[in-house]
């Protein structure tokens, strides 16, 4: 998958959009389902233009607090670094592609310019397919797609927005082991630059992608200190400082502590 | 169906795993319309042989007034077809107007359900009530309380036809993943772009496979109205009640084949319709590779 150079002109507005990505705050987050406090003034800051990754166990409540922050749910106040609402300015992909069953992959990216009545810019949907290695399948349907071919038609619809602020949940846990290390690799560099925020389960694919690594644990959950991993993402999978990390973070997700760095690195060398 | 599988395995040549797909898949379009169709000519040929036995053997010449032989029916069929085209045309319209109409009734009242709780809580259970009382009970008091006969026999195809269409369109616009309604949501769609954009192509599915059984559904309510106003109504059932009472059973018969062969076009047509609209997309279509 080479990223074509020649179509970096049509790609300028949403590097414009990139730069300008904001930082996003999220107070006093509370949630009660089922007469169970997930969480209960939860506060999250995303710095401005980074990779935040949240890693927790099943049912700690991860996303619901994305659609808190998309605005799909209530209970809790979101705004940007300057106090204003981040409405309007979000992208979301989750662990579904999400994909028209009945839409080719191009009519897909093109979908939000559908959804506000705007004229359709088909060529900025076929460069973005082509930046995600997919030009040569615009017309084919979901159907006939791989589920990685699926979430990369997901991906170049998220770039065709050209939203700021990014919204992830678990978007690559369904894909193959190899899919999922490209997938990563490729979803690093096309959002690099906006505010982003992974839900994940897996600790590497937070310490590949993310600029702080945080933990959800416990009912109701709170955060443990954030970890940031050294180095800029996509880090390189044999890196050993990366599998350590990974170690002390599968000890947090289990409940266990964090264990000492030299036993953790006996434990997977 | 299990004594068709069985005939098949025994048939199958014990090389079969080496046979290619395509060869396969054509065998199979064989087996699929050859099958039924053998079954059917040893089913006629029964019965014609049948009727030949108790004409012939048993003495009883009548006998095609009692069960008429394929044969003497097929001859009636084309004897009286100057009686029965008219009649079928009548019919097959009625059926036409009823199954228009409940799809337009069924999928906008749908629509309106699915937009509108209370319009949904306020009609559903008279949708129900119409779908569950039986249609020869009310097709009199139908044909007597509207005094143009026509308009009331498409009343009764209609009430027959209209709730499968009516509930199985309401299910199809609530199944859409709720992960799309999020991300239109998101995406800032209006309610509108919402039902036209997703709701109603997530309905389609649904709504064809609602159609297919509304259509006979509709050429059954048809002929019962009919047969309750058989004095007065020109189609087909009215000319099978008139030839038993002309002792005209073979012409009773064809009559028969007659709706039969209009019900299966039917279903054909519209599982052809269905095929057409789905087969690029959604799992009941999409052909599986393996």
């Amino acid at each position: 998958m080479s990223v074509r150079v020649d179509h970096s002109p049509q790609i300028v507005p949403e590097r414009a959009a990139a730069v300008a990505a904001p930082a996003v705050h999220i107070r006093d987050a509370t949630l009660v389902y089922d007469g169970t406090t997930l969480f209960d003034g939860l506060s999250l800051s995303l710095a401005a233009g980074t990779w935040t990754c949240i890693l927790g166990p099943s049912g700690v409540g991860k996303s619901s607090l994305l659609r808190m922050i998309a605005g799909l749910q209530s209970g809790g106040t979101v705004t940007d670094g300057e106090g204003r609402p981040v409405a309007g300015r979000i992208a979301w992909m989750a662990q579904q592609d999400l994909l028209l069953p009945w839409a080719t992959a191009i009519e897909n990216v093109l979908i939000g310019a559908k959804l506000r009545g705007e004229r359709p810019d088909r060529q900025r949907a076929l460069a973005l397919l082509d930046r995600v290695g997919l030009a040569a399948r615009a017309d084919a349907r979901p159907a006939q797609l791989s589920g990685g071919e699926r979430q990369r038609v997901a991906l170049a619809r998220t770039l065709m927005e050209g939203r700021p602020i990014v919204l992830m949940d678990e978007p690559f846990s369904a894909l193959d082991a190899v899919t999922r290390a490209s997938l990563q690799d490729l979803a690093a560099e096309l959002l690099r630059g906006r505010t982003v925020l992974l839900i994940t389960h897996d600790p590497l694919e937070a310490l590949r992608l993310g600029d702080t690594v945080l933990v959800m644990v416990g009912r109701p959950a709170r955060f443990e200190p954030p970890i940031p991993p050294a180095g800029t993402a996509p880090r390189r999978l044999d890196d050993p400082a990366l599998l350590r990390l990974q170690a002390t973070l599968l000890n947090l997700l289990a409940g266990r502590g964090p264990v000492p760095v030299a036993r953790a690195a006996g434990d997977v060398s | 169906m299990a004594m068709a599988q069985t005939a098949v395995e025994q048939q199958a040549p014990a090389g079969a795993e080496a046979e290619d797909r395509a060869g396969s898949h054509r065998t199979g379009a064989l087996l699929r319309w050859g099958l039924p169709v053998l079954f059917g000519l040893i089913i006629l040929g029964g019965w014609e042989l049948f009727v030949w036995y108790r004409i012939n053997v048993d003495g009883i010449s009548h006998y095609n007034h009692i069960l008429p032989a394929p044969t003497t029916i097929a001859v009636a069929l084309v004897e009286d077809w100057h009686i029965l085209a008219p009649g079928w045309l009548v019919t097959l319209w009625i059926t036409a107007q009823a199954l228009f109409w409940a799809v337009v009734l069924g999928v906008g009242l749908a629509i309106a359900f699915s937009l509108s709780k209370w319009i949904e809580f306020s009609f559903f259970p008279y949708a129900v009530v119409l779908q569950v009382t039986p249609i020869v009970a009310i097709a009199p008091l139908i044909i007597t309380m509207l005094n143009d006969l026509d308009t009331a026999l498409l009343v009764c195809a209609w009430i027959v036809a209209f709730f499968p269409i009516l509930s199985n369109t309401i299910i199809g616009l609530r199944s859409v993943d709720h992960g799309l309604l999020d991300l239109y949501q998101m995406y800032g769609a209006s309610r509108w772009r919402v039902m036209l954009d997703l709701r109603l192509p997530s309905a389609l599915p649904y709504f064809l496979a609602a159609l297919k059984i509304s259509a006979g559904l509709s050429l059954i309510g048809a002929v019962v109205g009919e047969f309750v106003a058989y004095g007065q109504s020109p189609g087909l059932a009215a000319r099978i009640v008139e030839a038993s009472y002309l002792l005209k059973v073979p012409r009773m018969f064809a009559a028969l084949v007659l709706i039969s062969v209009t019900g299966i076009l039917l279903f054909l047509l519209f599982s052809f319709v269905s095929n057409l609209a789905l087969r690029s997309w959604h799992e009941s279509a999409v052909r599986r590779e393996r």
